[in-house]
């Protein structure tokens, strides 16, 4: 049936906002008699907080209040998956990342929360800094949190991995690694709270890809209902994942809360890149095989993937990239393992294609790899061994429907003239 | 020297939460005052273009111009929940919750206004916000008339409605589900590279894209979806990298992160397949991730290409590229 609007090129609902610069994103709204943020982090990336001075900062004329873990002894901790992060590194806690906060400065204005920083005094006792996700796996690795540094384990089996290799004619075994990247959104992280006294409600105003469920991980981080927690987005800036979990929000929240006036939290560029999620760097071992005549015939991969600091989604993250580990190709014979571990490096979460971006590198590295060793086209090798209608994933999802990944194949090398070649 | 290559990666991308998370959009379209219809929905719109996806579905289910449509911003108290703006899902989970409530909204419309007509369901027909009997295409009332007139009978014009499929939880000892995904998006990328071999540089000259997307709801925000990826992806590929030393950044900034620039940008050809077949609204499948997700491995298979050398690890910068071609002649002597 042909259709009215869907299929058009409508032009984007919310451009013209955009475009005539009249769409408000977070630091373009204020509220009278607001007072600005900065949230003072941790001075090493693995340590014990020992001593938190802040008597010279909060003298500093223009300073409202400094908030501290003593502060808010009824606040728990939060997380997208497991409640691993803290709102405030109290004394005797550990800071992990460098992107860990101590302390909440809240001023008249930003020049004075910065400067507010630069007094509040810190001692930590040092340990050991593990920046490596092998280094974090040995036994002798001081542990990140207390159940140690693997946070999870995964697995994928399917048909029988010796059998798939010993039908093979060629087996390729390599190691890929990727690294930590930042999502750079336009927008850095960015808010407001007000609270009313009267309602009880802490209203915020600051992006998230899932209003919902910030809400109710910031009711459970502050022991309220969730009534009391209302989230209403701004403009958004470009998110691709990095607006999953909670940035400015529950300082923001504590903040209205405790000086029952307006606030307004920006971080900066740098503290963006360095505190908010990455994508995880991962490797992959990743060992094929395929006959002579070009079909695979056994795919095994062992991942492991730095989640940094704390869990975020790394676990979901480095599990779906496991899922993904053969591409959309017929493999009968699949293994895998897939480990998430915590270093003292930025923690990773989500990043536009969760795990399976890493994956891919790897796995379309292998079949390159395979295609030129067997002396088989690229894009032959590749359609001969692509999905279609009655194929099994590694999860041994049968796809009953929409499996036009040969159709890809075909179009893409008609559009780019691909002769084939054979080597 | 200059030297050509070009390389092909294939992917998919299982979207939805899956793996038996729970995971559905709630969404609900009522009359506003002003001759609007008025979308309620959660589901955030970051750039990626959801909510012109959703006016563009309600548009179409209901034969209303788009601008008739409007949408209130995203906030807790007003809206229930639509899951995120993430794992590809929204132009599926919202795009179908919408489409439901749309025809809800529809179904509603018809069974008042053959009260309002004495006419049956089937004598009814909608255009333009107006609800008529299709023998007499003049005798017609708009909808937000009907919804009057259904609000002083102390009953309310207006639907709500959810999208939730199943999923099932893998495994955990062999990854083994029924379905783990709701569908899977597949994507092939060309890219066509120019490796310098005096400095090392990398250009990427052209992308060419074919994707399986079911249909396009907006063909351009498809393919901006695509563009956008493909420069995440040669950022990926070529430059970007949080360089940490024992947990300490050291280039937390924009001029030492390195991210593609419009001088960057390659040319772009894609081609959009659409066989209407999956569960989506009107066929459609999500794109926001797969669009980034072959475009590093063919650039790393371009290089490949082009001179030979096979990099294992991103991003596959300058200094990589010489180092390595200084080892392969090295070799060769």
């Amino acid at each position: 049936m042909s259709k009215m609007y869907v299929g058009e090129n409508i032009i984007k609902v919310d451009s013209k906002e955009k475009v005539i610069g009249k769409a408000l994103y977070p630091d373009d709204l204020s509220f009278e008699g607001m007072l600005y943020l900065k949230i003072k982090r941790a001075v090493h990336p693995h340590a014990i907080l020992r001593k938190l001075d802040i008597s010279k900062a909060e003298k500093l004329p223009g300073i409202v209040k400094i908030i501290t873990a003593a502060d808010i002894p009824w606040v728990k901790n939060f997380g997208l998956i497991i409640k691993d992060q803290p709102v405030l590194i109290g004394i005797g806690q550990k800071m992990r990342y460098m992107g860990d906060a101590l302390a909440i400065v809240i001023a008249e204005n930003k020049e004075i929360a910065s400067q507010a920083l630069r007094l509040i005094e810190v001692e930590v006792e040092k340990l050991e800094v593990i920046s490596d996700p092998i280094r974090a796996i040995e036994k002798d690795a001081p542990p990140i949190h207390n159940n140690g540094n693997i946070l999870a384990t995964h697995y994928l089996e399917k048909g029988n991995i010796e059998k798939g290799f010993a039908q093979a004619d060629l087996i390729v075994d390599k190691e890929y690694r990727t690294s930590f990247l930042d999502h750079i959104p336009l927008q850095v992280e960015s808010g407001l709270g007000v609270f009313d006294a009267k309602t009880e409600v802490i209203t915020i105003w600051a992006a998230t890809q899932w209003i919902h469920d910030t809400q109710a991980d910031m009711a459970q981080a502050l022991g309220l209902p969730k009534e009391k927690i209302r989230i209403i987005q701004p403009a958004i800036g470009g998110a691709f994942g990095k607006r999953e979990d909670i940035s400015v929000h529950l300082h923001l929240a504590l903040a209205a809360m405790l000086t029952k006036r307006p606030v307004k939290l920006t971080y900066t560029r740098e503290e963006s890149m360095i505190t908010q999620s990455k994508r995880h760097a991962f490797i992959v071992r990743a060992k094929t095989g395929a006959t002579k005549t070009g079909y695979l015939t056994a795919w095994q991969v062992e991942v492991i993937g730095d989640t940094g600091a704390y869990a975020s989604s790394g676990p979901a993250v480095v599990r779906k990239g496991l899922y993904h580990c053969t591409g959309p190709y017929n493999v009968p014979n699949v293994k895998g393992v897939a480990y998430t571990i915590y270093t003292n490096n930025t923690y990773a979460g989500a990043m536009r294609g969760f795990g399976t971006t890493q994956m891919a590198f790897a796995y379309e590295s292998q079949m390159d790899i395979l295609a030129f060793e067997l002396g088989i086209d690229p894009v032959r090798f590749r359609l001969q061994n692509a999905y279609e209608i009655g194929s099994s994933t590694p999860n041994q999802q049968i796809l009953n429907t929409s499996v036009g990944v040969k159709d890809t194949i075909q179009e893409a090398a008609r559009m780019a003239n691909w002769k084939e070649e054979s080597r | 020297m200059k030297r050509f290559g070009r390389g092909i990666a294939t992917i998919m991308f299982g979207f939805g939460y899956g793996e038996g998370f729970p995971d559905y959009s709630v969404a609900s379209i009522e009359f506003a005052e002003d001759n609007k219809i008025l979308v309620r929905t959660a589901a955030a719109d970051v750039g990626q273009g959801v909510l012109t996806v959703v006016v563009q579905i309600a548009a179409e289910v209901l034969k209303v111009s788009p601008e008739v449509i409007r949408i209130i911003p995203g906030d807790t108290h007003l809206t229930k929940n639509a899951g995120s703006s993430s794992a590809t899902r929204q132009t599926f989970f919202t795009g179908n919750a919408v489409k439901n409530a749309a025809q809800a909204l529809l179904s509603n419309i018809y069974h008042y206004a053959s009260i309002e007509f004495r006419s049956n369901y089937a004598e009814l027909s909608v255009k333009g916000g107006y609800v008529f009997r299709v023998d007499q295409p003049n005798n017609k009332i708009s909808f937000w008339e009907l919804a009057q007139k259904v609000k002083e009978k102390g009953e309310i014009l207006r639907a709500e409605a959810s999208f939730f499929p199943r999923t099932n939880k893998p495994n955990p000892e062999t990854g083994r589900g029924e379905k783990v995904y709701v569908a899977y998006t597949f994507v092939t990328q060309i890219a066509e590279v120019e490796v310098d071999t005096i400095t090392g540089n990398v250009q990427v000259l052209k992308i060419y894209t074919a994707a399986d997307i079911g249909k396009a709801i907006n063909p351009q925000n498809v393919e901006g979806q695509i563009e956008g990826g493909a420069m995440q992806g040669i950022g990926m590929a070529l430059m970007e990298e949080q360089v940490l030393k024992d947990g300490v950044t050291l280039n937390a900034n924009l001029t030492d992160y390195l991210i593609p620039t419009a001088m960057d940008m390659p040319q772009f050809e894609t081609c959009l397949i659409e066989k209407e077949d999956s569960d989506g609204p009107f066929g459609a499948k999500g794109i926001g991730e797969p669009g980034t997700i072959a475009t590093a491995p063919a650039i790393a298979n371009a290089i490949f290409d082009a001179i030979g050398i096979r990099f294992y690890d991103l991003p596959i910068t300058p200094d990589k590229i010489l180092k390595a071609l200084k080892e392969q002649k090295d070799k060769k002597l």
